[in-house]
């Protein structure tokens, strides 16, 4: 019970132990492999998941459970920002952190936008070279087809999505909020996601999400998903302080159990459990969960895989520092790029498989030609990086011994 | 007759063979009694309009003023509730604000095409279906479901036709009629009558202007039929015989 206090503490006043706490937090953590290799797997889930109907997607999470790849990345959207803009708020102050953030969010609109007229044109050219104009149903992007000018607009504006054009704005409107987030976070982790709560159920009672053409709202309603990237945020700045999470079984069994019964209602076809009282619910479970107001068992099933995984994956687990995890967290490391060119080999996939009606063997070959790239250009990019620092490092020490003649 | 009138008659080919005589007792009950008939059109983006020039081509909104011309005198409303690219499941989530909050005596759903080419699962497609007819008939209001719509190169997606098979399954074991879009954009095709852009906008910049309103005109050929007992003349090339 000794750990669950600098816990509780952390969780009400969000203080770490002691009065090294300050020096805690401005020492640098190390960057945590664990984070980037989830972060891999889970962008190589939405890439499968993101071409319905293929095989390999029958093996995808969301067959076994309640939460998807999706919850999960926004999580360590969370995770990452307090890594990333908490530390440098911390060190550097409000100001200078603000100003990165916006500089992020200025590359991530611009990502989004390219994404979007790429994917269109796909889109376009597809449907004029194959004739089959459900390429246009599949992603909705008939608004775009039917008022280009209005769509446009709306584009820029975030209030026209496209289907899998949905979540870089959540990203957006979510990294916006952080700097507001964190020092919530930072004053009390409960009263933050106290608050995170009830805006979320809030909203869904209330019917309320952000505007977008030719759809209902938002696929990822932002006033929902935000609690999970306040729990990331929260996690986030736990690992900041180098708060441990508590040891108990009690809590370990609830979040397996919670995972079994997931588990059993997703692939039994009617009431696992015999009891009649229970069909209803059951099969409520089992047709589906609301993803766009973030259905509260998702957040439970999450929240249960995110426990465990803390608890019996440590930092320098062979899962992540492997061969497999290593090629994962290669592509965690540049998300963006990997995202983007992800969602656009998805739709160029979506159209291969139908064009060559679903052969088994070209929507494995699809597949895997789909992961070889974006492992390919998480790859380049690693090295690119590399490279570009070697860069930036030897030009100071070019200029120092450089003679003034050379100005 | 005037001229529309006339290339109206095109939509009615083949249609001896595959009728549409939808039971409607709420909605038939409602327009005798207070003379208004309201209809919700739930569905994706053949409900939406996608492909038509403007909104006032989409299927929902030509079915409006047809039946305005077909039962004067009434309070008709056709309320589009369609969005493109939903599956059954995102129709359902939204039935009790979209459909039941309206309160009409008539739901026009147009689903299952979203679930057939994204694969979704049979048995849980039948399973979606059933809640959401049941939430329907729950609330005292009739129901349509359309069948899926005929696509050159339906092979694309293998089980095309077993989606369409649960449509119909479930449309038979829960005693709702199903408008059989299927096999009249098939006669329409065969018909020679139309071209294929007209039909389906195969290259998806053409608009399909042609086969929503013809879609609105059999719907609503149906839906009069069902509500004042008359027989719509068939024949498709209707010339007063005196």
């Amino acid at each position: 019970m000794s750990q669950s206090f600098p816990f509780l503490r952390y969780l009400l006043l969000g203080k770490g132990g002691g009065a090294g706490a300050a020096a805690t937090i401005l020492a640098p953590l190390g960057r945590d492999g664990r984070i980037d290799a989830v972060r891999g797997l889970a962008l190589l889930i939405i890439f499968i998941n993101h071409m319905p109907g293929n095989v390999v997607s029958g093996f995808m999470p969301h067959n076994f459970g309640f939460s998807d790849a999706a919850d999960i990345f926004v999580l360590l959207a969370g995770i990452s920002a307090v890594l990333a803009y908490g530390a440098l708020i911390e060190r550097r102050g409000l100001g200078v952190g603000a100003a990165r953030i916006g500089a992020r969010l200025w590359t991530l609109y611009i990502a989004h936008i390219a994404v979007f007229l790429i994917v269109c044109g796909v889109v376009a050219r597809a449907v004029t070279g194959t004739h089959n104009p459900l390429y246009i149903e599949a992603i909705n992007i008939q608004p775009f087809f039917n008022d280009t000018p209005a769509a446009v607009v709306d584009a820029l504006t975030l209030t026209y999505q496209p289907y899998y054009l949905d979540i870089l704005p959540l990203y957006i409107v979510l990294l916006g909020l952080f700097p507001v987030l964190y020092h919530l976070v930072r004053f009390s982790p409960a009263l933050a996601l106290l608050i995170s709560a009830l805006v979320w159920q809030g909203a869904v009672h209330l019917g309320l999400n952000f505007p977008n053409t030719g759809a209902a709202g938002w696929f990822f309603n932002p006033f929902a998903w935000q609690f999970l990237f306040t729990l990331g945020v929260v996690i986030g700045r736990a690992m900041l302080l180098r708060i441990e999470a508590p040891r108990s079984h009690l809590v370990d069994l609830l979040a397996a159990g919670f995972l079994v019964f997931a588990l059993l209602v997703k692939v039994s076809s009617g009431n696992p459990f015999g009891l009649a009282i229970l069909n209803d619910w059951i099969e409520n479970l089992q047709i589906g969960s609301d993803k766009t107001n973030l259905a509260i068992v998702r957040v439970l099933h999450l929240g249960a895989l995110a426990w465990l995984f803390i608890r019996f994956v440590p930092a320098g687990s062979a899962l992540v520092s492997g061969v497999v995890g290593r090629n994962l967290a290669v592509m965690g490391r540049h998300s963006l790029e990997v995202f983007c060119a992800g969602i656009v080999l998805s739709i160029a996939g979506q159209i291969i498989l139908a064009e060559t009606y679903f052969a088994l063997g070209v929507q494995l070959l699809v597949c895997l030609t789909g992961i070889t790239m974006l492992l390919g250009l998480g790859m380049f990019l690693s090295w690119y990086q590399s490279v570009a620092q070697q860069g930036s490092v030897s030009k100071p020490s070019a200029a120092l011994g450089a003679s003034p003649s050379q100005s | 007759m005037s001229l529309a009138l006339t290339t109206d008659q095109r939509c009615r080919a083949g249609a001896a063979d595959h009728p549409f005589q939808p039971g409607l007792s709420a909605a038939k009950k409602a327009l005798q009694e207070t003379g208004k008939l309201t209809i919700v059109a739930l569905g994706s983006s053949t409900t939406a309009g996608a492909g038509a020039s403007q909104p006032e081509h989409s299927y929902p909104a030509v079915l409006e003023a047809e039946l305005k011309r077909r039962l004067p005198e009434r309070e008709i409303k056709v309320v589009n509730k369609g969005i493109g690219g939903q599956s059954a499941y995102d129709m359902l989530l939204r039935i009790d604000a979209d459909v039941v909050a309206e309160k009409p005596n008539l739901v026009i759903w147009q689903t299952v095409v979203n679930d057939a080419i994204r694969d979704v699962g049979e048995e849980k497609l039948a399973k979606i279906l059933k809640k959401g007819i049941r939430k329907v008939e729950a609330a005292g209001i009739d129901m349509v479901l359309m069948d899926l719509q005929w696509l050159p190169r339906e092979d694309r997606y293998p089980k095309y036709d077993e989606y369409r098979e649960v449509l119909a399954k479930t449309a038979q074991e829960l005693n709702v009629s199903v408008f059989p879009r299927h096999a009249m954009m098939k006669s329409w095709a065969k018909s020679n009558k139309f071209t294929e852009e007209e039909l389906v906008g195969m290259d998806g910049l053409h608009m399909v202007d042609a086969s929503y309103r013809c879609l609105a005109v059999r719907i609503a050929d149906g839906l009069v039929g069902a509500l004042t007992g008359e027989k719509l003349d068939l024949a498709e090339s209707p010339k007063p015989t005196n």
